[in-house]
C-alpha cells in the first residue's frame, strides 16, 4: 500500500512545490510557485472553465437520462431483456476505442453524423473544428459512454426498493409522476449520491477519449485538466507544474465531493437547530 | 523468522499480505536484472512508424553486429510514444537503455538526459552533416552535442499535376498563388489545398510562414518576437486559408500530418505541403488513390523562402554503463551505409552531404526534381529556437494558434498573449541568465 499507493501520491505532492523541468540542470523549491504560475497562466483558466461545464454537463445530463432510462428498463414493456444486455455494451469498450471512434464519427468530411445530417437535408455541423462544438461533441461521448453504468446502478436500487409505500402510494390514487417525486426519489437518495460522487470522481480524471477526439482543442476548448497536466508532463517536460495541476484537480474533485456530502448534512443540521 | 503462509491448507490473511510483500518485492528487486543487458549487449529505444521500419532497424542491427560483434537489444515506438516514453525515463535517470532514437523537436528537454557527443564525432566528422541537422542539437549554453542528425526532414509542396495541367494551372510559388490556385481548384466538395491544424503540425506550418513573412520566433536578445508584425501577417495568412478563402476543408483545425496526408492520397484536395515520407506513400497503390497523377514543387515562399529542417537523431544516454559500444551503434546508425539503406527504403533524405550528393546524383525523373528540392529547403531551413523552457513555450503556441485558426481569437491579440506568458516562461527556466 505504501510503496505503490502512498508513496507516489507523496512524492508527486512534494513534485508540486519544486520547479522540476527536464531542460533544468536540478531541481529546486519554489513553495507555490508552480500554483501560482498555473492559476495565472491563460491556458489554465480556460481549462477550468471548461472542466466545469463538462463535468456540470455531464453529469447532469447522464444522472438525468441513467434515471429515466432506468425506470423505462425497470418497467414490464415487452423487449426489455435485450435492451438490458445492450447496455452493457458502452462501459465494455474501452474509451480509447470510444475516442477514436467518435473522432471518426465526427469527422467533418467524411463521418457519420454529417452523413445523417446531409441525408435529412440538415446543414452539417463543424463538429470537431468549432470550440462549442468540439466540446458539446466530446460531452456526447462521455454521456455515450457513462449514461449506461449509471442505469445500471440505478436499476439495482429502483429493484430493491420497497414496494409497500409505492403499491399504497398507487391505491390512493397518487400520479406517476407524483410517485416518482415524492416516494421514488428520496429512497433513491443513497445511489443517487453513490452515482454523483463516481461521476464527480471520473469527469475529474477523463483524458483518453478527449485525448483522442481533439487532443484538447481547437485551441484549448475541450482541455480538461488532465490533458493540461498530460501536456505539461510529456510535451513541455515539466512536471512540477504538471504535479500542480493534477493536485488541483484533486483539490477541486474532493471540494465538490465534501459539499456533495456536506450541503445536505449541514441544512439537515441547520433545520435541527431552528 | 519463518512465516506460515497457510492455516490447514487454507490461505491467511497474514500470509496472503507477507507473500504479496515478499513477491512485489523480489518483482521490484529482479526488474533492473531483467531489463538490463548483459556485459557485450547494449539496449537501445527506437523509432518506428509502418510495417517496413522494423525490417530496416532489423538489417541495421545485424550489420552491427557482425561488424562489430556487439549485440543490440531493442525497443521499436511511434514517435509520439517514444518521446513520452524518453520523457519519462529522462525524468528518473534512467539507465535502461544505452541509446535512443530523437529529433531535434524537444531536444531542449533532453539537453541534460544525453551524453554529450562532441568528443566522440570530431569537427572533421561533422563537417559531412548538413550544418543545420547539428547545430539545433547542440545545446546553446554549453556546446554540448545531444545527438547526432540520422536522417534530414523538410517539406516539399506534392500537387495533383493532372488536375493542374487539366486545368492550365502552376503549382504556386508565392503566397498570393497559392490562394488564387487553390480557389480555381475549390469546388464540388473539394478542396485546392491542405494544412493541419493541430498541435505540434500546426506550430510547424505557423513556424514556415513566420520565417516566409520575415519574422522569428525570438530576436537578438533571445526575447519573443513571434507577435511582431510578420507573426501577425503569418497568422493571419494562415486563418485565412481556412476561414476567410476557404480554400482548405473547414475542419482542417483538428488534423495533423495523417488527416493531411490521408485527404491528398485520397484525392479530396489538391495540394499539400509534405515530409519525405509522403513521397513513398503517394506511390504506393496500397497507400495512395493518385499514384502517378501527382508532382512536387518547392514550398510557397514570400517576403523569403524559408521551412522548417529539422532532423530524426540518435543519442546516447548520459547514465548509460556502455557508452562506448553504444556510441559505437550510434555512428553506424548514421554511417554513410545505415543512411544509403534508409533512403533506399524510406526516401528518408541523408543527413551526410557526401550520401545526399550521392543519391541526387544517382536519381533521375521526378525523384530527381524532388531531391534537388528538397536539398534546397534543407540548405535555407530553419528550426525553432532551443532556448530553456522553449518546450513549455511550445505547448502555449498549439493552443495560441488554434484560437486564431478557430476564431476565437484575432491573431494579434493570441500572439500577443502568448508572447507574454512565454517571456515569463523562458525567464523561469533560465534562458536570460
Amino acid at each position: 500500500m505504501i510503496a505503490i499507493l502512498l508513496y507516489p501520491l507523496a512524492y508527486s505532492f512534494v513534485m508540486s512545490f519544486y520547479r522540476w523541468d527536464l531542460s533544468a540542470p536540478s531541481q529546486y523549491f519554489v513553495g507555490l510557485g508552480n500554483y501560482r504560475d498555473t492559476w495565472n497562466s491563460l491556458g489554465f483558466q480556460q481549462t477550468l472553465r471548461v472542466q466545469l461545464i463538462f463535468s456540470a454537463i455531464t453529469i447532469t445530463v447522464e444522472v438525468a437520462a441513467g434515471m429515466g432510462i432506468a425506470i423505462l428498463v425497470n418497467s414490464k414493456l415487452r423487449g426489455l431483456k435485450l435492451a438490458r444486455t445492450l447496455l452493457l455494451v458502452p462501459p465494455m469498450i474501452a474509451p480509447a476505442v470510444v475516442g477514436l471512434n467518435f473522432r471518426w464519427l465526427f469527422n467533418g468530411q467524411y463521418g457519420l453524423a454529417n452523413a445523417i445530417l446531409r441525408y435529412l437535408g440538415l446543414p452539417e455541423a463543424p463538429w470537431l473544428s468549432d470550440p462549442n462544438w468540439a466540446l458539446v461533441s466530446v460531452m456526447i461521448a462521455d454521456i455515450w459512454q457513462n449514461t449506461p453504468l449509471l442505469v445500471l446502478l440505478f436499476l439495482a436500487g429502483l429493484q430493491s426498493l420497497p414496494q409497500e409505500p409505492i403499491e399504497a402510494a398507487q391505491v390512493d390514487g397518487a400520479s406517476p409522476w407524483g410517485i416518482f417525486r415524492y416516494i421514488t426519489l428520496p429512497l433513491m437518495r443513497p445511489i443517487l449520491m453513490i452515482a454523483l460522487m463516481l461521476r464527480i470522481i471520473d469527469t475529474f480524471r477523463t483524458f483518453d477519449v478527449v485525448w483522442l477526439m481533439t487532443q484538447g482543442g481547437p485551441g484549448g476548448a475541450t482541455n480538461l485538466v488532465t490533458v493540461n497536466a498530460y501536456l505539461l508532463a510529456f510535451q513541455s517536460a515539466s512536471f512540477g507544474h504538471a504535479a500542480a495541476v493534477s493536485y488541483i484537480a484533486l483539490g477541486l474533485s474532493l471540494l465538490f465531493l465534501a459539499l456533495l456530502y456536506g450541503v445536505p448534512w449541514l441544512g439537515r443540521k441547520f433545520r435541527r437547530v431552528s | 523468522m519463518s512465516y506460515k503462509l497457510s492455516k490447514g491448507g487454507i490461505l491467511t490473511r497474514r500470509g496472503f499480505l507477507g507473500g504479496s510483500a515478499a513477491a512485489l518485492g523480489a518483482s521490484t528487486l529482479s526488474m533492473p536484472h531483467i531489463a538490463r543487458a548483459a556485459g557485450d549487449e547494449i539496449r537501445a529505444l527506437l523509432i518506428t512508424g509502418g510495417p517496413l521500419y522494423p525490417k530496416y532497424w532489423e538489417k541495421v542491427v545485424n550489420g552491427f553486429t557482425e561488424k562489430t560483434g556487439i549485440k543490440v537489444k531493442y525497443d521499436l515506438l511511434e514517435f509520439t510514444p517514444l518521446t513520452t516514453k524518453v520523457v519519462t525515463l529522462g525524468a528518473a535517470r534512467s539507465n535502461l537503455y544505452d541509446v535512443f532514437s530523437t529529433h531535434t523537436a524537444q531536444i531542449d528537454s533532453f539537453f541534460n538526459y544525453f551524453g554529450a557527443l562532441n568528443e566522440y564525432f570530431s569537427e572533421e566528422d561533422l563537417k559531412d552533416f548538413y550544418k543545420v541537422g547539428v547545430d539545433y542539437l547542440v545545446n546553446p549554453k554549453n556546446g554540448h552535442l545531444a545527438a547526432i542528425p540520422r536522417n534530414m526532414d523538410a517539406r516539399t509542396q506534392y500537387y495533383r499535376s493532372d488536375v493542374y495541367e487539366e486545368k492550365g494551372l502552376k503549382a504556386a510559388v508565392t503566397w498570393e498563388d497559392l490562394v488564387e490556385v487553390s480557389q480555381k481548384l475549390t469546388g464540388d466538395g473539394r478542396y485546392g489545398l491542405v494544412v493541419p491544424g493541430q498541435g505540434d503540425p500546426a506550430q510547424r506550418t505557423f513556424s514556415d510562414f513566420l520565417w516566409q513573412a520575415g519574422g522569428d520566433w525570438v530576436d537578438e536578445s533571445n526575447k519573443p518576437s513571434f507577435n511582431a508584425a510578420p507573426g501577425v501577417e503569418a497568422l493571419t495568412y494562415y486563418r485565412d486559408l481556412i476561414q476567410k478563402w476557404k480554400v482548405v476543408p473547414p475542419d482542417a483545425v483538428s488534423y495533423q500530418w495523417n488527416e493531411n496526408s490521408t485527404q491528398f492520397s485520397s484525392g479530396a484536395v489538391m495540394d499539400t505541403f509534405d515530409w519525405p515520407g509522403a513521397f513513398a506513400t503517394l506511390s504506393n497503390p496500397e497507400t495512395s488513390r493518385i499514384v502517378g497523377k501527382w508532382s512536387t514543387a518547392p514550398y510557397v515562399r514570400n517576403k523569403k523562402s524559408i521551412s522548417c529542417a529539422i532532423s530524426h537523431a540518435m543519442a546516447l544516454n548520459s547514465m548509460s554503463k556502455r557508452k562506448d559500444p553504444a556510441v559505437e551503434f550510434i555512428k553506424y546508425t548514421v554511417s554513410p551505409e545505415a543512411q544509403l539503406l534508409n533512403f533506399n527504403e524510406f526516401s528518408n533524405f541523408p543527413s551526410r552531404l557526401s550520401v545526399a550528393k550521392q543519391v541526387v546524383a544517382e536519381a533521375s525523373g521526378v525523384k530527381a526534381d524532388w531531391l534537388a528540392q528538397l536539398e534546397q529547403t534543407i540548405s535555407t531551413g530553419k528550426e525553432w529556437p532551443k532556448l530553456p523552457g522553449f518546450s513549455r513555450v511550445s505547448t502555449l503556441m498549439f493552443s495560441t494558434i488554434e484560437r486564431a485558426l478557430s476564431n476565437q481569437q484575432t491573431p494579434e491579440d493570441a500572439l500577443n498573449q502568448a508572447a507574454a506568458e512565454a517571456l515569463q516562461i523562458m525567464t523561469q527556466a533560465g534562458a536570460y541568465n
